[in-house]
């Protein structure tokens, strides 16, 4: 009888996706907040250590100097990402064959293994044969040491993780900016507007939803960026591109300090909580001023 | 002057592309000349046959398929059956089950990366292609997308078929699982290529080298003495050429995905 009931109320419908949900979200999170007051390499049976993980990572400077380097890798990707992928936003929001085919070569990007991504970029900036150091020569310049020098190689995968991101944003502002009411701007040329002053005071405010998921989805991918660092980088030089993750697979899985990187992935996850709280609050103060 | 700003940037997004392509057609030599060539002089296929020869290339094919085409077929499997379960069931704390499923959307995997691999360790996974495979088969965008399709699928077709007297599995397999289609194709292509791209899980999950994936292998070229650029770029264009064919062929169903909220897990 309670066989047949599962399947009546659909239950069971949903039993093996959460088996796997379980298994491989669930359980790791419980496993990571036990495993954060445990010492272990994997090897020999954990030993219990309390807090001294913790008190071990607020002395860790590269640890913290990880997490530095992530907000500082988001704070510069952010912008030039939010313009780019809006400036290809406006440019290709119509709906003619020539907008979808260029839209093509801007989101394709994304889509590229990032293995492979990061190795072209790797290549493009090598300083002996890449070509961005011929143009520079070309043009007379010094050639540069794209990564290795500590400024420049933060700055290299910044633009790399532009270049995967735009077209991924650019299209949620192409679904944005298609959903903008025509009224608006029909009073606005009314009242002698211009188009910079179109843009400024209507298409900009109206995105306003636009804008913050593009800002959400781009702090989030920064902070979960691992890939593109370790290939063009591997972190380096000495710590100058080695973003929170990273470190964290390495105290992992060079070191094999399981519940010390443990007790780091639970601050990161922490940090990364109350940003997505500031932006929620952001997005709700934005909400009550009343702006659409 | 909008169509020519427009063409500018986009040769720019594919000058990496490009650079790549042109290089990896040139011979060793080409490659290390001073001042470099923008098109290959003559046309050589050195790094091409050296990567498909003398590595495991057809192996580390061979897997990287196998992972993305099994992992893929569970995924649509079980994303199906739980946006069919979340959206038409009446079970209770249904409501908990699927806050559950949008939470897990924002959790980011590498924050899990270590005690997912402990997980996949005590269950006797580590250093096997079942160790990529049934991690990844829960992908939180692929529920998300099931249960939102699900919730428009009309239930009049659902009544009268039980009135019909069919029982719950000829509901789901004759009926839900056709009206399905669009969704099924849309989660297969886009498990497909996560799992083809894919990286970190490989990283932590594979060990030999008879089990990389492509992605894993591509790396591990890099880390070599000598870089072997020729290989490298050679292997780089090999690594994209599925993603590539995938996208020019489903393209609206990619960015009608994006529209439709279909975010990268």
């Amino acid at each position: 009888m309670k066989k047949i009931d599962i399947v009546k109320n659909r239950f069971v419908f949903i039993i093996p996706s959460f088996v796997f949900h379980f298994l491989f979200y669930l359980l790791p999170i419980i496993l990571m907040i036990i495993l954060a007051f445990f010492s272990w390499d994997l090897l020999n049976s954990p030993s219990f250590v309390g807090l001294e993980n913790f008190k071990d990572l607020m002395e860790d400077k590269w640890f913290w100097n990880s997490i530095v380097v992530t907000l500082k890798y988001t704070f510069f990707t952010l912008p030039i990402v939010f313009i780019t992928s809006l400036i290809l936003g406006l440019l290709l929001q119509e709906e003619n064959s020539f907008s979808k085919i260029m839209r093509v070569f801007f989101y394709w990007p994304y889509m590229i293994p990032m293995v492979a991504g990061g190795t072209m970029w790797k290549w493009l900036l090598s300083k002996d044969f890449g070509l961005v150091n011929h143009i520079l020569k070309q043009l007379g310049f010094n050639p540069i040491n794209w990564l290795d020098n500590p400024t420049l190689a933060l700055f290299s995968v910044v633009i790399v993780q532009t270049w995967v991101l735009s077209g991924f944003m650019m299209m949620l502002y192409i679904v944005g900016l298609q959903a903008l009411p025509e009224e608006f701007y029909e009073a606005a040329s009314i009242d002698g507007a211009s188009n910079f002053q179109k843009f400024w005071f209507i298409t900009m405010p109206l995105l306003r939803n636009t804008h913050i998921s593009v800002i959400t989805l781009t702090i989030a991918n920064c902070f979960r960026n691992f890939t593109i660092v370790y290939i063009m980088t591997t972190g380096g030089p000495g710590y100058a591109t080695t973003v929170a993750p990273l470190y964290i697979y390495q105290k992992a899985f060079t070191d094999f300090r399981i519940g010390y990187a443990s007790a780091g992935s639970i601050v990161i996850l922490l940090i990364s909580l109350v940003i997505a709280y500031v932006v929620r609050k952001v997005q709700e103060r934005d909400l009550e001023g009343g702006k659409i | 002057m909008r169509k020519a700003i427009v063409i500018i940037l986009a040769i720019l997004f594919m000058i990496p592309v490009f650079w790549t392509v042109s290089s990896s057609l040139k011979s060793m030599n080409e490659i290390y000349r001073y001042p470099p060539t923008i098109f290959p002089q003559e046309i050589s296929l050195e790094g091409y046959k050296n990567v498909i020869n003398e590595s495991q290339f057809p192996r580390y094919v061979a897997n990287t398929l196998f992972v993305a085409i099994v992992s893929t077929v569970i995924t649509v499997f079980i994303s199906v059956s739980l946006g069919y379960g979340l959206a038409k069931g009446t079970f209770k704390y249904k409501n908990f089950f699927r806050e559950i499923v949008t939470i897990t959307l924002f959790i980011t995997a590498q924050v899990i990366m270590v005690p997912l691999f402990v997980v996949i360790q005590q269950l006797g996974l580590i250093d096997s292609l079942w160790g990529l495979i049934i991690p990844a088969v829960f992908t939180p965008t692929a529920s998300f997308t099931a249960y939102q399709y699900m919730r428009d699928l009309p239930n009049e077709f659902l009544e009268s078929a039980q009135v019909d007297g069919a029982n719950e599995w000829q509901i789901f397999f004759k009926i839900v699982l056709p009206m399905s289609r669009p969704l099924m194709a849309a989660i297969s292509i886009f498990s497909f290529t996560w799992r083809w791209n894919d990286f970190v899980l490989p990283l932590i999950v594979i060990n030999s080298g008879d089990k990389f994936t492509v992605q894993l292998a591509l790396s591990a070229l890099q880390g070599q003495y000598g870089i072997p650029w020729n290989e490298i770029l050679a292997f780089s264009v090999l690594a994209i050429i599925p993603t590539l064919i995938i996208f020019l062929l489903f393209q609206n169903l990619f960015m009608k995905g994006l529209s439709a909220g279909g975010l990268k897990y």
